[in-house]
């Protein structure tokens, strides 16, 4: 596919004995989402660590947007345009809401700002300001901005996870299984902000999820993993239909 | 070759007791979540009963009995159910502060109890410490090596058989494996935990008889050493491996020997020896954090703690939203986000104006004293209180808003001393030059912590910078250019073209200004954008990067400046002594900072200057008492340390919270604007993925 924004070539990363990824391939082209699933410890996560460089793969390349990443540090990979959640969530203990964006969206501007800070020029600007509360609004947390993550039900932290990476106008966002432990309304809740995210802004995203309501309704594009390899790829009902995926993901009694 | 045997032979003994303090450190660490630094407190209290018994007549072998079978678990049960058991699931730091707090106030209370030392050399635990018994090749065997090698060997083919052969052993190693899958095999884990509770305060409580020996006289601060080496140990054990802490810890004995013996008299040799914990802990630290980080499995089986800890978050939440309003839960340590209602509760904020101009009203209040009536001595005590304020402040940057818990804190100060009065001296500058060369030195030694800690975090950093604080000890301040050792460094008083400092008010005066500016300097910190980043990074390291956030070099800019505060407080402080050796900051002070703080307030600006008062104001009248209750701090210290667990955001913001609680609820018109209870907490306490409060992956 030519200009892919996210084009990972033959990542391979082993755990002692184990081998998380066996040289997998992937391609993201702008503003498209692509669903990716497989049982648990096919290597999703790892895939998504190594992507975004969190765990160094042993081989392969990353490029994003026609650059090389792969030796680039976290942070700028994620000021390139890259936003990310994670399955375990990983909010920031005692902060609000609403500090969990502005921290996201200051981050993506620039780097520490000490000295102005010092001179006491550093207060968040307008424009930051108006940025975290259109995310709030559509996330319709605005009720809870001032509330620290610490009390959020599953759902509402779920939510701030998604909105901390979307902050900044990221072009990719990768989405570490984010419905798991959400019901169903907070599900469907989830896949209409994703959506309104890809439709207003363009954004492309990579899905890991179990929830296959959720894969239909917001991907484009199917990866079914298995042991670190691509087992298929395709449109959902292509690869859902397909008899190897049924004997891995769903068992063979399926 | 046989140069290197007759080197390597004598630093078995001293192996035998680094490893068994090793495998006791694992053991508790394994199987109670805890990694127990007042270990060292226990072994010392059972070597100090061991030799009074014997010395009031008792057969050595029933004195030993008394002091390892009975008073060193004795001492760790006590422990364990006062305090280890209640902080299991709780952040690194509070976990860390208690037994930092006990490590220092246990052997304190023991010699208290006691009254007097003892009058005897200590004797070893059986045979004549001092007699040779014969000769391996041309080294000669004393009593005191053959009774520790003996016992050692005897203990461990004991352990072997324990865990190899017994029910409750197999039980043991399987909780040390996986307590969760040992839980739902139907074994009692808490029970299992128990017992290896009491077998480890055994360990440590043998060590220390065992040690005793050594030393014509039993002193706290060698058993402190001691336990730096068992740390060391317990790191190439990594925390994990009983067999390796064991071999580990022989390994470190033998080395230190050795290097000993090779390398030239001088500083370096014998500084290096210390030190050499510090390397192991440098070598290895980084390699049991990244297993952990690379493991894919390492999460999948988290201990007994974290399970526990889950519940915890899901109580905590319920607090939170629940009635009590007044109270503050660990949501964090800063107090910008410390409000529980968040914004949520404009009431509860107007109050807090009147506890802060409350506080305001003291402080004046304490300034007009100072410049007038106050005797001279005080006057003294209170600039002392100042200068540690500034020290603290470093501490509530770092600690507090930063999330990184260092226990070199001291030594940032004593540099920073050292060097203001170093500068002073020789290039005949102002003291106030001197102070900012000198802080600009400490923060130079921060960015040199901080670069190759850059992966740690936790324990492992806090471990990692005690290291650090021995290193300096060791080997940076005994040089003549730097603390110049015994004697130390005199450290005039500023001058400012002809306005000279000497007199003590006008002193105050300028300690007052440098508070103001290092207070104000953290708060512009904490309420700036730099702030927010820091505590993103507190919160979550992985998400901070994640978002953009280079967050090491925001750690090396924290340490630097953290540093370079501590190093301005230092100067300070040797100013207004006129003089700095490095005893004034050598490890055990770091320690005794970070507890402190931490107890009084590590939240806030104004938990950090009252600490800084009150540690100073306590010394003082305490020093007036007869000698006799000379110890009297250390019980104090002991008792707040219990009060920490309780109120782990510090007496000063748990005061202030009280007030404004109390001032609601006789209002009563607060009651209600307590947020609505959102509909369930983010942390239910079943799921596995979930990761629980405390255990974010950091110090297991």
């Amino acid at each position: 596919m030519t200009g892919a924004l996210l084009r990972a070539r033959d990542i391979s990363r082993r755990f002692g004995g184990i081998t998380a990824l066996a040289e997998l391939s992937l391609d993201v082209g702008e503003g498209e989402a692509v669903g990716v699933v497989g049982p648990n410890g096919a290597g999703k996560t790892t895939l998504f660590n190594c992507l975004l460089g969190l765990t160094p793969p042993d081989t392969g390349t990353v490029e994003f947007d026609g650059r090389r990443i792969d030796r680039m540090p976290v942070w700028r990979r994620s000021r390139l345009g890259i936003g990310r959640t994670y399955q375990r969530m990983e909010l920031f203990r005692g902060m609000t809401v609403a500090d969990h964006l502005l921290v996201a969206e200051q981050a993506h501007a620039g780097t520490v700002r000490l000295w102005g800070d010092l001179l006491h020029h550093a207060r968040p600007s307008r424009e930051e300001l108006d940025h975290v509360e259109s995310a709030l609004r559509l996330l319709g947390l605005d009720e809870l901005a001032d509330r620290p993550v610490d009390v959020l039900s599953l759902g509402h932290a779920r939510l701030v996870e998604l909105g901390r990476a979307m902050m900044g106008r990221p072009r990719l966002l990768m989405l570490d299984e984010p419905s798991s432990g959400l019901d169903a309304a907070e599900t469907a809740r989830l896949a209409s902000i994703i959506t309104d995210v890809r439709r207003s802004e363009g954004t492309a995203v990579v899905l890991v999820e179990h929830d296959l309501t959720l894969v239909g309704e917001v991907v484009d594009r199917l990866c079914v993993l298995d042991f670190g390899r691509m087992l298929a790829v395709g449109s959902v009902g292509e690869v859902m239909a397909d008899e190897r995926v049924r004997q891995a993901y769903l068992g063979s009694e399926a | 070759m046989s140069q290197l045997f007759n080197y390597a032979v004598p630093g078995i003994p001293f192996g035998c007791v680094f490893a068994l303090m090793g495998v006791g450190l694992v053991l508790t660490y394994k199987a109670a979540g805890v990694f127990n630094l007042a270990f060292g407190a226990q072994a010392f209290v059972s070597g100090l009963a061991f030799v009074f018994l014997v010395q009031d007549g008792w057969p050595r072998w029933a004195a030993g009995s008394i002091a390892i079978l009975g008073l060193g678990p004795l001492v760790g049960l006590v422990l364990d159910r006062l305090l280890f058991r209640r902080i299991r699931t709780a952040s690194p730091l509070v976990k860390l502060v208690p037994s930092l707090g006990l490590l220092i106030a246990l052997p304190q209370v023991a010699l208290i109890i006691a009254g007097s030392t003892p009058q005897i050399p200590p004797p070893a635990l059986f045979l004549d410490a001092q007699t040779v018994y014969f000769h391996l090749g041309s080294v000669p065997l004393s009593g005191l090596e053959l009774s520790i090698t003996v016992a050692t060997v005897l203990v461990v083919a004991a352990l072997v058989v324990l865990f190899r052969l017994t029910p409750v052993g197999l039980e043991m190693r399987a909780v040390v494996e996986s307590p969760r899958l040992t839980e739902l095999f139907g074994i009692n884990a808490g029970r299992v935990s128990a017992f290896a509770w009491v077998l480890s305060s055994c360990i440590a409580a043998l060590a220390g008889v065992l040690l005793a020996p050594l030393y014509s006289q039993l002193n706290p601060e060698d058993y402190t050493v001691l336990l730096v080496w068992g740390i060391a140990a317990a790191v190439i054990g990594r925390f994990a491996s009983l067999p390796l802490a064991l071999v580990g810890g022989l390994g470190l004995g033998v080395a230190q020997q050795i290097l000993a013996g090779y390398l030239p008299a001088g500083i370096i040799a014998t500084g290096l020896r210390p030190s050499l914990p510090f390397v192991v802990l440098l070598v290895f630290l980084p390699f049991s954090r990244q297993r952990q980080l690379d493991d894919p499995l390492a999460d999948c089986d988290p201990p007994i703690a974290a399970l526990d800890g889950e519940a915890r978050g899901y109580r905590a939440a319920a607090t939170l939203t629940g009635d009590r309003g007044d109270e503050t839960v660990m949501v964090g340590l800063w107090h910008r986000t410390l409000h529980p209602d968040g914004g949520a509760s404009i009431g509860r904020r107007l109050l807090q104006r009147p506890t802060a101009v409350l506080g305001w009203v003291v402080g004046g209040l304490a300034v007009l004293s100072a410049l007038t009536w106050v005797s001279p001595d005080w006057l003294l005590t209170m600039t002392q209180g100042i200068a540690f304020g500034i020290i603290f402040l470093s501490l509530t940057l770092l600690t507090g808003m930063s999330g990184q818990i260092s226990l070199c804190q001291a030594s940032f100060a004593g540099l920073g001393g050292f060097a203001a009065g170093q500068f002073a001296n020789h290039l005949d500058l102002s003291l106030l030059a001197g102070m900012v060369l000198g802080g600009a030195m400490a923060a130079v030694l921060g960015v040199v912590v901080a670069l190759p800690t850059l992966r740690l975090a936790g324990l492992p950093l806090a471990l990692a910078t005690l290291a650090f604080a021995l290193l300096a000890d060791n080997i940076l301040f005994p040089n003549g250019w730097v603390g110049n050792g015994a004697t130390g460094v005199l450290v005039p008083r500023p001058e400012i073209g002809p306005i000279s400092f000497n007199a003590s008010r006008s002193f105050f005066l300028l300690a007052l200004v440098v508070l103001a500016l290092v207070a104000g300097l953290v708060k512009l910190i904490g309420d700036g954008t730099m702030g927010r980043f820091l505590a993103a990074m507190r919160g979550s390291e992985v998400a901070a990067v994640s978002v953009g956030i280079d967050v090491h070099r925001l750690r090396v800019v924290v340490f630097a400046v953290s540093a370079g505060l501590a190093g301005v407080g230092g100067a300070l402080y040797g100013s207004l002594q006129g003089s700095l050796a490095p005893n004034d900051f050598n490890y055990q002070i770091s320690l005794v900072l970070l507890v402190v703080v931490a107890i009084v307030g590590l939240g806030s600006i104004s938990g950090a200057v009252v600490a800084g008062v009150v540690y100073t104001a306590l010394l003082k009248s305490l020093s007036t008492l007869p000698a006799r209750y000379a110890g009297l701090l250390a019980v104090l210290f002991g008792l707040a340390t219990l009060s920490y667990t309780r109120h782990p955001e510090g007496v000063v913001d748990y005061l202030g919270n009280r007030l404004v609680g109390l001032v609601g609820r006789l209002t009563g018109r607060w009651r209600d604007d307590l947020p609505p209870r959102t509909d369930a907490p983010a942390h239910p306490p079943t799921g596995v993925e979930r990761v629980p409060m405390a255990a974010d992956g950091v110090d297991r």
